[in-house]
């Protein structure tokens, strides 16, 4: 019964991180319906966004060099494409931002030097860190996914494809695809009732995936830029033909996204080392929202326990036995269980076409 | 006229000579290859300390008694299928007198390739495989002729550290240990040989893990091995300088408290300290080089003779690359820098070997590599292996010293992890040892 409970309790704390991997691709398919396959890229992006800032790891000037200039192109000639905003707004804006972020690659904000206490530094890290992550995804939005904006979904989902073997490569190239040291140090709750452990790092992680998890729900539910993202996932064209700017509401949904997932990555990076190669790890996001339903946010929620249970029974019951490897197919045979009996998962909004 | 048409004739002939020389002359062929990037990371070291050893070797070194060795370095990206690709690329286009000598790194090569090497093409073949499969009692020279290691096997790694356990177990009863192994031939063997040798020293195995490449939490792994009062855990066919890695350790130290952690030639070394830091204190493991990189690069000792050469060649030839260490584009363990250093010194000194003795051909490089008795530049503290084996049955069984300190670094004032494996036994040749 113990080993029961600590293979479950493990499973749903690991679960909730695979919830919020979830919930990003739910809510880029329902605001797009274009599945992100760069997800493992993003995760990997925002931990070494979230590293830089934590631990104050810069890179070699021409690095940062090429970054700053990557921004000051970006602000330049695609955040403002008028002729006549070009040279008043967006190269002063860009130069200023190309400079600041060369600077931060550079010279990184010392938090290290300046604030000793690991959580003191983290609360600062963390949110300027997701921010940093934020910025990126509606940066990469920008470039790849608006020109396609009214095509086919489909289109957005091989760039997202494409977009993940460019940016992996893009982080060998700064970060080096060696391992890096990560250490988060937050306090110590490790939660141990007789032969029952639950350490301090996956619980950590469970707790800041939930708390983030519930953030984008009330963003989503209780302010009006989270009306705009649900009615646009209900019909893109009406909701532009209302006043809403669709535009900006994938920009918006492309950002949280990033986000979350850098959140993931953190937590994940946090349990042992933070590399390029770790990408693999927002695959696990792919069982989970098809379990839980491809468009609804608590099939995520759900999908991602799911699988964290799953995989964590698998581990401990049936791997002894001799089927090695098991837990890492537990959540597909499971998937493909639910998708005999529900195949739009369990939460998923049945579609009927009618031809 | 006649004059102007016999020189015109006699320099027709010498350039005829000196074409004919060029063009059938000889050349001394070799090809390596390492795994510098891929699933184990960014490892270009292996290939600067190949090239800048294969300089050295063809200009001050004086080549192979004066002739220079035409050289190739590919990186199979730890694909077993690229080395064999390459290796059968390269057997294609260069003949059998000249390309007379291969090396390549991994065991998920070598099997592909026992009939290409060993029955068709008979080039010896030089790997940084320890597999006991191959060069241990049920493969090695019979079997294999043309394969050669350069480390002792994985199956006496592990040994080795069973006869330290027993040399050093105090508590009450029998021993008991754990296995913690990668579901990958690498991680698979040796370890059968291991806890074969376990029992039969009286120790109790209490528990058998494969733990995968792609884990992201060991959470189960160390509970399983905590419910089974592991006392020692062998921690083997993983990467040192993986994700994987740290989070093993960083849990194992949480779950294991007074367990002790051991491992094989890969996973001792400098890269756990760097990415497990103080969970990795105290870890105990063999290595078949000297591991002595330590954290910072200004504390290695440099009392070995290879490490110094290795050093200063790295400084010589890589002066950024060395200065940069843990940073983009820098040497991050000089382990990996000798051991590409390493290759090409073998490689010269068996050429150099075969053309003193025998014959630069592939059979006469297999009598030189059988016959070859070495201290590899006092690598191994002084001591003299014989290559008879196909093995170089050397290793050291090392231990991790690790504390965090705070350092005044480039960025600013850290807390950074500083340390090194430290050598707690004697070179242990394991050709000598009754087992």
């Amino acid at each position: 019964m113990i080993d029961l409970l600590q293979s479950v309790g493990s499973g749903v704390l690991v679960g909730l991180v695979y919830a919020l991997l979830g919930l990003c691709i739910v809510i880029i398919f329902k605001a797009s319906e274009a599945f992100n396959f760069a997800i493992g890229e993003f995760l990997i992006i925002g931990s070494f966004l979230f590293y830089t800032l934590f631990f104050n790891e810069t890179i070699p000037w021409h690095k940062a060099l090429q970054i700053g200039v990557v921004i000051f192109l970006f602000f330049a000639f695609i955040l403002f494409y008028d002729k006549n905003l070009r040279l008043r707004i967006a190269f002063p804006v860009g130069m200023v931002t190309g400079l600041l972020i060369f600077c931060f690659f550079f010279f990184g904000l010392k938090l290290s030097s300046l604030i000793t206490s690991p959580l003191l530094r983290f609360l600062l890290a963390f949110p300027l860190g997701l921010l940093a992550a934020g910025m990126f995804g509606s940066m990469v939005e920008r470039v790849t996914i608006k020109p396609l904006l009214g095509r086919s979904p489909i289109s957005m989902t091989i760039v997202t494809l494409g977009l993940g073997f460019l940016l992996r490569a893009c982080v060998q190239l700064i970060w080096g695809s060696h391992s890096y040291s990560f250490f988060l140090d937050l306090p110590d709750i490790t939660l141990e009732i007789k032969d029952l452990l639950f350490l301090s790092d996956p619980i950590w992680a469970g707790i800041l995936s939930l708390i983030i998890f519930g953030l984008v729900i009330a963003f989503l539910f209780r302010t009006r830029w989270g009306l705009a993202i649900r009615a646009t996932s209900e019909d893109q064209a009406k909701a532009m033909a209302f006043g809403i700017n669709a535009r900006f509401v994938l920009l918006l949904v492309w950002g949280i996204s990033a986000l979350c997932i850098a959140v993931a990555g953190i937590m994940i990076s946090n349990f042992g080392a933070l590399s390029a190669g770790m990408g693999f790890v927002g695959l696990r996001a792919l069982p989970v929202v098809l379990i839980g339903g491809m468009d609804s946010i608590g099939g995520a929620l759900i999908g991602g326990i799911l699988v964290g249970i799953c995989e964590a029974l698998a581990g401990a019951y049936i791997e002894p036995l001799g089927l090695v490897g098991f837990k890492e197919v537990a959540p597909y045979l499971l998937l493909l269980l639910v998708l005999f009996i529900r195949p739009y998962g369990f939460f998923g909004t049945v579609r009927i076409e009618r031809v | 006229m006649k004059k102007r048409t016999l020189f015109i004739l006699s320099i027709i002939v010498v350039f005829a000579f000196l074409g004919y020389g060029s063009i059938f002359a000889k050349e001394i062929k070799v090809l390596s290859q390492f795994p510098m990037s891929g699933p184990v990371g960014s490892l270009p070291e292996f290939g600067w300390g190949y090239i800048d050893g294969m300089n050295w070797v063809n200009g001050e070194g004086g080549g192979v008694n004066g002739k220079k060795i035409t050289w190739y370095l590919e990186d199979f990206r730890y694909d077993p299928t690229v080395e064999v690709a390459n290796f059968n690329k390269y057997a294609a286009e260069h003949s059998r007198e000249e390309l007379i000598m291969a090396t390549g790194y991994i065991t998920g090569g070598l099997k592909p390739l026992i009939e290409k090497v060993n029955v068709e093409e008979k080039i010896p073949w030089l790997d940084g495989s320890y597999s006991t499969e191959i060069f241990g009692e049920e493969g090695g020279p019979s079997k294999y002729p043309y394969y050669y290691s350069l480390g002792a096997t994985y199956g006496n790694q592990i040994k080795v550290l069973m006869r330290w356990i027993k040399d050093n177990h105090k508590a009450k009863g029998k021993p008991k240990v754990g296995f913690v192994y990668s579901p990958t031939a690498w991680g698979k063997d040796g370890t059968p040989e291991g806890i074969a040798y376990a029992k039969q020293l009286g120790f109790d195995v209490v528990a058998e893990i494969e733990y995968p490449y792609t884990a992201t939490d060991a959470t189960n792994e160390c509970m399983q091995l905590r419910k089974a009062k592991a006392q020692y855990v062998v921690y083997h066919g993983y990467s040192g300088a993986a994700s994987y890695t740290a989070i093993f350790f960083k849990t194992a130290k949480k779950v294991l408290k007074g367990v002790q952690l051991m491992g094989t030639h890969y996973t001792t070394g400098r890269f756990p300290i760097l990415v497990a830091q103080e969970a990795f204190d105290g870890y105990v493991g063999v290595a078949t080089r000297p591991f002595l990189d330590a954290v910072p690069r200004s504390a290695t000792p440099m009392d070995n003779p290879m490490v110094k050469l290795a050093h200063d060649f790295a400084k010589k030839h890589r002066p950024e690359e060395y200065e940069k260490g843990l940073k983009a584009g820098g040497i991050k363990d000089m382990f990996l820098y000798m051991e590409g250093l390493t290759y090409a010194l073998f490689i010269q000194k068996t050429l150099i070997e075969a053309d003193n003795n025998y014959e630069l051909s592939r059979e006469g490089i297999k009598k030189a590599l059988d016959n070859m008795t070495w201290d590899f530049n006092g690598m191994f503290g002084g001591k003299v292996f014989s290559y008879k084996s196909h093995t170089i049955p050397m290793m050291r069984i090392y231990k991790a010293k690790v504390k965090m300190a705070k350092i005044q670094t480039a960025e600013g004032e850290k807390m950074v992890p500083t340390g090194a494996v430290v050598p707690i036994s004697d070179w242990i040749n394991t050709d000598e040892i009754k087992w």
